[in-house]
């Protein structure tokens, strides 16, 4: 197996509080991965770590081999809902477009080739006919396709999605996650920041479980097991536990 | 009347001259160039100010056009009375600016807001006690008021050439670097992930918007810079919500701005500048009423709209109560909705013109249609509270109130959904029935034609057929889709599950089909 990223001893802080110790990771091509870990637990954190994003304190992060700085177009980062602004002036077609930035110079022009392209990213996900629309006014799991479409017109190697399922129809998490294990099948790497434990079992090939420290990484058999989950929410699950109880 | 009507005449004999002067005016050259720099100041800004407005930098750009103040000044005092000077001092001054307060707001822990204050305050002051230091010692002709409110009627050839020149520079810029603006201003994390420095476009921002201020003295000054960048900005952006139109509705608003306010001030002989912000301030009011969708106008006329959507099917739905109770009457149905009797009579007029009342009988009479449409609303009434108490848990009180309002909202497929998810209840939790859309109908399984769907009941008329159903793996209260009948066999789906069955034993089952009434 290739490693793909690697993260060596990474420890992040945001005014002197630690949010990440001394994690060490190595992130595996083609499998679907499961980021899972109570709140606060550090996972969007650990994103913007591998995406050079905030300034590491100890430790480093590589991409094949390289900084990322290197590989940026084929990395691509899927932001929680609530980090976008919704009521910009953009169209669906405008932000799938934005997935062949990366891929010109600072003076060449997005040609047909690239519109097609998008288009064609549109069409995968279902959502061609919403291309003129302002990305304010379509439904919660529409929206999440338009950036799933923009990841998929970067042609990117290694996905990053935080929190893709919050607030979408089930119908839709359904469609997003059974491509999501077709892009695997390409070859493709895909984290998923995730917070639904009942379907990890069913969505992922491998799981990362953290809570600041790195609690297990692995295979879901042997990894997504009491002793691990109960480790990684510590108190939080005891009440989990005793709602369902109720 | 003969007074007025020479009153008339002398007005528009005013008017008259009035307009020979301006076409006059604007025969001179210093009112041509005044127009053009205008117009280019008008373009520019509203374009750039699109920007400025999407980004929430407002302030910066009202910072950014004090804080060159002291560039100027220096320009002068190193320069002399040269264009270049005043230009290459102003840039750096805003650029001195950009930098302060962007490094104030990354490591110090003030607000950002209460960071461009203090920069912008700061060195507007040092500017305004240099000028009045140099103006005592030598008795130049440095105009603080110019700086202020600009002189569109001094522009000079000169003043002219640099504003081409920067106005072609900004407007090429936005050309060509549009998608890394339009990136980092929508999602600037995302634009980082791309490889585009956030940072350095920033600057450029900065930089541009330096050039657009410095070419705006003269026609607006500084204080009313601010105004050219903002306010055609955020008019284009109540008319669309696609980035490239709102930029060029933008910089037209701009430019017709610029134009009339010109124009205005000639005809009432007073400043330029102000005029013009006026101008600008008028266009966006005209927006913030008149917009299509987002206008007030239009969003109060949407509100009545409904209002009256919402009373007239309220009008039906008593109407309707009150002819099952044989009580019904334009009295007692105005008392009900305590409507007046003429509101009352105006609405059943419209509802007759829809054909769902009758008017035309001794007493009012809901037709059939009307009353089809009625218990619609009944029905959603009804499903609603429904809904409320059993999932939403609230007691038998607090839901009328709600359902009387939701009845006029729900749409069609979500009260079906609705409905679907309760299991068909007949009754509401007042104990009155739910009129239904949907009836089951006992069908055999056979029965079901190609490509439809039923469910399977869970109770069979003999042991026999529930055991064949367990041995086919048919789950009972789930839902089939008969997929073909070929060669006695019959063919149906089930969740992810085909199954194939003998119609002989097809015969035997009992399904259920939901099917409207």
């Amino acid at each position: 197996m290739k490693k793909l990223i690697e993260v060596k001893g990474v420890s992040v802080s945001y005014d002197r509080k630690m949010v990440l110790r001394n994690i060490y990771l190595e992130i595996e091509e083609g499998k679907l991965y499961g980021i899972i870990g109570p709140n606060g637990a550090g996972k969007s954190t650990l994103f913007k770590a591998i995406l050079g994003l905030l300034p590491i304190n100890v430790g480093k992060v590589s991409v094949k081999g390289d900084k990322i700085k290197k590989h940026r177009k084929e990395v691509v980062y899927v932001p929680q809902k609530s980090d976008i602004d919704w009521q910009f002036p953009a169209t669906v077609f405008d932000v799938v477009l934005m997935g062949r930035y990366p891929h010109k110079g600072i003076f060449q022009r997005l040609n047909q080739e690239d519109k097609a392209m998008a288009m064609q990213s549109l069409q995968d996900m279902g959502i061609e006919h919403l291309k003129d629309r302002q990305i304010g006014e379509l439904s919660g799991g529409q929206q999440q396709r338009v950036f799933l479409a923009r990841a998929l017109c970067q042609e990117a190697e290694i996905f990053l999605l935080d929190e893709p399922f919050v607030g979408i129809d089930v119908t839709t998490e359904e469609k997003i996650i059974t491509m999501l294990k077709q892009l695997t099948a390409e070859g493709k790497t895909i984290l998923v920041i995730h917070h639904d434990l009942s379907t990890v079992q069913e969505y992922f090939d491998k799981v990362i479980m953290i809570n600041q420290r790195l609690i297990a990484c692995g295979d879901v058999e042997t990894t997504f097991v009491d002793e691990n989950i109960s480790k990684a929410f510590g108190g939080q699950l005891t009440i989990l536990h005793k709602t369902e109880e109720l | 009347m003969k007074i007025k009507v020479s009153d008339a005449f002398k007005a528009s004999d005013a008017y008259n001259y009035k307009k020979m002067e301006i076409i006059e005016i604007l025969q001179y050259e210093w009112a041509i160039r005044a127009l053009i720099a205008s117009s280019m100041v008008g373009v520019m800004c509203g374009v750039l100010g699109v920007f400025i407005v999407l980004r929430n930098m407002s302030l910066i750009g009202d910072a950014l056009s004090h804080a060159i103040l002291p560039g100027v000044v220096f320009g002068f005092v190193v320069a002399g009375y040269s264009l270049i000077g005043f230009f290459a001092g102003a840039v750096i001054a805003g650029l001195i600016a950009a930098v302060i307060i962007t490094w104030i707001q990354q490591n110090v822990k003030t607000k950002n807001d209460a960071a461009i204050g203090i920069v912008f305050t700061a060195m507007f002051s040092i500017g305004v006690m240099k000028i009045s230091q140099i103006s005592r010692d030598d008795g130049v002709h440095l105009d603080l008021k110019d700086f202020l409110f600009g002189n569109v009627l001094g522009v000079s050839n000169e003043d002219l050439y640099l504003t081409a020149f920067v106005t072609v520079y900004v407007l090429v810029s936005v050309i060509v670097f549009y998608r890394y603006l339009f990136a980092t201003t929508f999602q600037s994390v995302i634009a980082e992930t791309m490889g585009i420095s956030v940072q350095t476009v920033h600057y450029y921002l900065m930089l541009l918007l330096s050039f657009a201020v410095v070419a705006s003295l003269k026609t607006v000054g500084v204080i009313l810079v601010v105004a050219m960048l903002i306010t055609p900005a955020a008019t284009a952006l109540l008319l669309t919500d696609k980035l490239q139109r709102v930029i060029f509705i933008a910089g037209l608003i701009g430019l017709f701005s610029a134009i009339l306010g010109l124009i205005l001030a000639i005809l009432l002989e007073t400043t330029p500048g102000p005029a013009m912000a006026v101008t600008a301030t008028g266009f966006y009011l005209l927006a913030v009423f008149f917009a299509p969708q987002r206008g007030l106008v239009f969003k109060m006329r949407n509100k009545r709209q409904i209002r009256q959507k919402v009373e007239l099917e309220d009008t039906l739905k008593q109407a309707f109560k009150y002819q099952e109770r044989k009580e019904l009457s334009l009295k007692k149905l105005s008392q009900r909705l305590s409507f007046s009797e003429l509101k009352t009579k105006s609405y059943l007029k419209k509802l007759s013109k829809k054909g769902l009342v009758n008017l035309h009988l001794p007493t009012i009479v809901v037709t059939g249609k009307g009353i089809k449409q009625a218990s619609k609303l009944v029905r959603a009434h009804r499903l609603w509270e429904t809904y409320l108490v059993e999932t939403v848990g609230l007691t038998d009180e607090q839901i009328h109130e709600d359902a009387e309002r939701y009845e006029h909202i729900l749409t069609d497929e979500l009260i079906d959904e609705m409905e679907h998810h309760l299991g068909y209840p007949t009754v509401d939790p007042h104990g009155s029935p739910i009129p239904r859309k949907h009836i089951s109908k006992n069908l055999k399984l056979n029965q079901i034609g190609q490509n439809q769907t039923a469910i399977i009941d869970e109770k069979q008329p003999s042991e026999y057929a529930s055991a064949q159903l367990w041995q086919f793996g048919l789950l009972p209260n789930t839902e089939i889709r008969v997929i073909s009948f070929k060669n006695n066999q019959l063919k149906l789906r089930q969740n992810t599950k085909t199954i194939e069955l003998p119609i002989t034993l097809a015969k035997e089952i009992c399904v259920r089909k939901e099917v409207e009434v």
